[in-house]
């Protein structure tokens, strides 16, 4: 089938001229998202810096475990998404969507794990710095800032992978409706995209929470 | 499309090893003030997202604008903003009322 | 001479007579109509942030207050800095004439995403909502710079609520400024190069740059400072080892550049008016676009002006006072720009080119007061007194708002298709004039002899230039109401427009008024530079 039967909205010039515009305006959102994270990011430095020996103190109490499977599991997601993109660009619309179940339910893994899990052991052992929280004394201040950001970061990086997972799902769901072919798939493109960036909050993220800290 | 995958692959790989080494170091007995260099094969692992992932040098030429400029803006934002508490001399209070 | 040809097929509706229903009104994604949307809008929250302000005013007339309650004193101004900043200021002219003009200056027919456009009217409309049971549930007292720890820990205002309506009007501005970015980058018209763009749309491209990249830092900080106030803890506190300038730092990285959102696009209106008045090319273009780009990124690196006393480190603040300073720069080249365009020109002083001409006196005078508080010595004198009050009124009100009733007055007629009645025009623009400065004016004085701003009430010694100030706010009341009144009326009786009644250059003038939906019958090709006056012959050819 000829290119030019490939639809476009009104106003743009061609179905090419629309997905790199697609493109491109995932890309300048996600330049938005990398600000949002970053005033986090200043605000773990500014944290760190004034309370040094508690926050690290704070940090010891993550489960490294645990962070450090998350984090291999959204770099396998991460990679799989891609590759589904890489099958749909050479037209293979079945190993597409094997390779978005197989994301999504990588991503509902690590729900599963960071907030049944880990979370709720952290509940339980009074880490959420609320009236009642486990470190006190002259480190209790810098630990309960330390878990301030770490109940923040990681809600709000939550956030934004359950709305990564519901673009999978729509991805898969579209998919299946076989409506992406070797010509047509951007929305699988600017999911990608959005999926990628996801996983790279968590790259920074994790060092941020589980490693800086720790250490002999 | 094998050499798209075996790229992707590649790319993944190079992740979990730099995962490795960001864990490795972690045990490392560095300076309290010198931990943050555990940051530094995080940061590979972004470019490595951005660039072989999410294809950064292939789309149209703004994406790589956008990209640079969410990349100096945040640099902008750490780094002025490290300013004032870097250089700040605090001066040290009576402890606060026990809570 | 080269001709334009505007062809207007006789039964083609304008985009206002196109659908009639409501329906066709709340779900369009015709970027004219949900710029009219957004035009009821904020005029709609200017006149709540304005009545605030008249109270604020009324207030002062006596020294020991007329309205008897700090409290509520500080309430209204809370309200009236929330209102006029984000539910004004900050979406203005970009939701507005930027939604309307940015794809007709363009060429094109509508901008990249207009799904995404409508929802950000959306998220603004129920952002404003937000606001308002907020603010009339009692409100916040804390003023709209909202500094922890009162509002971390001591206020009992509706601080979470008003937080969260000021995070969904962010989203909505980051909508606006993406579309914006994008559509300029990827939907010009053939023979559009960036040289040839209006600076209308560079200096709403510099905006844009500002509003997807400050905004975000907004969100997040106002996230954190609800998680601290709902959870009783968190890294503001002193007490527990938080920094509360952290809050400061990360609240004015967004709204320092954010004052440059509320003035760029002002900039953009006046630099298409100056030269459409004075019959003459922009003095300057290139400066003028450099500039505005420049703006857009040295925004970002000066907002520790806005602490100098608050602790902050001698060093970054040395530093923050230095980058004040080069800001200034810009701004000041463009005020030569415009002077270069009026001079030798053959100007005409209708009721755009009064505000503009208002525009650039009033805005040189904030701008320049600017420069004392970015001084560290006399900052400390000055901060936290009416000379900062009276500076970025001068800037915003004396400059902005009179940019954006130049820019409502210039386009009125391409949008409505009506003429708006020219006498009244000039009289509203006089009147704003006298009314601003009398009331700002005597604000400079009593900053310097010292009276300290957002008090209820103040030292007798002051009360005569209160009273001139307050004054002054009524005839600048009656200066904002008459336009409402005489555009209003226009809308139905005034005289019916052609498609480019000022004879100004620009893609938007080769249309007719109001446009056709789809903007232009065929897309057009661009081959002259901007600001080709005088502009070619218009031939009306009816298809």
């Amino acid at each position: 089938m000829p290119e030019a039967s490939l639809t476009h909205e009104f106003q743009y010039s061609s179905a090419r001229h629309q997905a790199e515009t697609a493109i491109s305006g995932m890309w300048l959102f996600l330049a938005t998202e990398v600000l949002f994270f970053g005033a986090l990011f200043l605000t773990w430095i500014y944290s760190r810096h004034w309370n040094q020996a508690g926050f690290d103190a704070g940090a010891r109490r993550t489960d490294l475990a645990i962070g450090t499977i998350n984090t291999v599991i959204l770099l396998a997601s991460s990679f799989i998404f891609s590759a589904g993109l890489a099958f749909i660009e050479a037209g293979n619309t079945r190993r597409l969507i094997q390779c978005c179940a197989i994301a999504w339910l990588l991503g509902i893994g690590f729900l599963i794990l960071k907030f049944g899990i880990e979370w709720r052991e952290d509940f339980s052992k009074h880490l959420f710095p609320g009236p009642d929280f486990a470190i006190n004394g002259p480190l209790g201040g810098g630990a309960r800032i330390f878990f301030v950001f770490y109940f923040l970061g990681t809600a709000v990086h939550g956030l934004h992978m359950i709305g990564g997972l519901v673009l999978v799902g729509w991805i898969i769901l579209r998919a299946r409706r076989d409506e992406f072919s070797f010509r047509y798939y951007t929305p699988v493109c600017v999911v990608g995209l959005y999926w990628s960036f996801v996983d790279m909050v968590w790259i920074v993220l994790y060092p941020l929470i589980y490693l800086v800290g720790r250490g002999p | 499309m094998s050499q798209r995958f075996r790229s992707l692959l590649l790319a993944w790989v190079l992740l979990m090893v730099l995962l490795a080494i960001e864990f490795g170091t972690s045990f490392l007995p560095l300076d309290r003030s010198a931990r943050p260099l555990v940051l530094i094969p995080a940061v590979l692992m972004v470019a490595v997202v951005g660039t072989i992932f999410m294809e950064v040098g292939r789309g149209p030429e703004i994406v790589r604008l956008f990209a640079v400029a969410a990349l100096l803006w945040l640099s902008m934002l750490l780094g002025l903003g490290s300013l004032d508490p870097m250089t700040r001399i605090d001066y040290p209070v009576q402890a606060a009322h026990p809570r | 001479m080269s001709e334009v040809v505007i062809e207007t097929p006789g039964a083609a509706a304008s985009y206002l007579a196109n659908g009639v229903t409501l329906r066709s009104w709340l779900l369009t994604t015709d970027h004219k109509r949900i710029a009219v949307l957004y035009f009821g809008t904020i005029t709609f929250f200017f006149f709540i942030g304005g009545g605030a302000a008249a109270l604020l005013r009324y207030n002062l007339i006596l020294p020991q207050g007329m309205i008897g309650s700090a409290e509520t004193y500080n309430r209204l101004f809370t309200l009236h800095g929330v209102v006029m900043v984000w539910f004004f200021l900050v979406p203005a002219v970009p939701v507005t004439l930027g939604n309307f003009l940015v794809p007709l200056m363009l060429g094109a027919r509508d901008l990249a995403f207009p799904k995404l456009n409508l929802l950000s009217w959306y998220l603004f409309v129920a952002a404003g909502f937000v606001v308002l049971y907020a603010l009339f549930a009692g409100g916040v007292d804390t003023g709209w710079t909202f500094y922890t720890p009162l509002t971390s820990a001591y206020t009992n205002g509706h601080v979470v609520a008003t937080a969260v309506a000021i995070i969904v009007a962010g989203f909505s501005s980051i909508a606006t400024g993406l579309n914006f970015i994008v559509t300029i980058h990827r939907l010009r018209a053939p023979g559009m190069t960036w040289y040839r763009m209006p600076v209308f749309l560079w200096s709403l491209y510099a905006t844009s740059v500002i509003l997807v990249l400050a905004t975000p830092v907004l969100a997040m900080t106002l996230l954190l400072l609800a998680f601290e106030r709902i959870f009783h803890i968190g890294v503001f506190d002193p007490s527990l080892g938080g920094d509360p300038l952290l809050f400061q730092h990360l609240f004015w990285f967004y709204s320092h550049p954010a004052v440059y959102i509320m003035i760029l696009p002002g900039f953009g209106v006046i630099s298409e008016i100056v030269p459409a008045f004075s019959s003459k090319r922009l003095f300057g273009y290139k400066f003028v676009v450099w500039a505005s780009m420049a703006i857009a990124v040295i925004s970002f690196l000066v907002w520790g002006h806005h602490m100098f006393v608050a602790g902050t480190s001698l060093y970054s603040a040395l530093v923050f006072s230095i980058l004040s300073f080069m800001v200034a720069v810009p701004s000041a080249i463009k005020v030569f720009n415009w002077i270069g365009t009026m001079h030798k020109g053959f100007i005409r002083f209708d009721a755009p080119m009064l505000y503009a001409i208002g525009f650039i006196g009033l805005f040189t005078t904030g701008g320049l007061t600017g420069l004392f508080v970015a001084a560290l010595a006399a900052d400390v004198h000055l901060t936290q007194t009416y000379f900062v009050v009276a500076h970025f009124h001068y800037v915003m009100v004396g400059g902005m708002v009179s940019a954006y009733f130049a820019g409502l007055h210039f386009w009125w007629p391409k949008i409505t298709g009506r003429m708006y009645p020219e006498m009244w025009g000039r009289a509203g623009a006089v009147i704003i004039f006298i009314g601003f400065n009398l009331t700002f004016f005597p604000q400079f004085i009593l900053g310097y002899l010292g009276m300290p701003r957002r008090y209820h009430s103040y030292p007798p010694e002051f009360e005569v230039l209160n009273v001139l100030s307050s004054a002054g706010a009524t005839i600048l009341a009656m200066g904002y109401l008459l336009p409402l009144g005489y555009l209003t009326w226009s809308l139905f009786y005034g005289e019916r427009a052609s498609a480019n009644p000022w004879n100004a250059t620009g893609l938007e003038w080769q249309t007719a008024s109001p446009p056709l939906t789809d903007n232009f019958v065929s897309t057009p090709t661009v081959t002259e530079p901007p600001y080709n006056y005088p502009p070619p012959e218009v031939v009306h050819r009816h298809a």
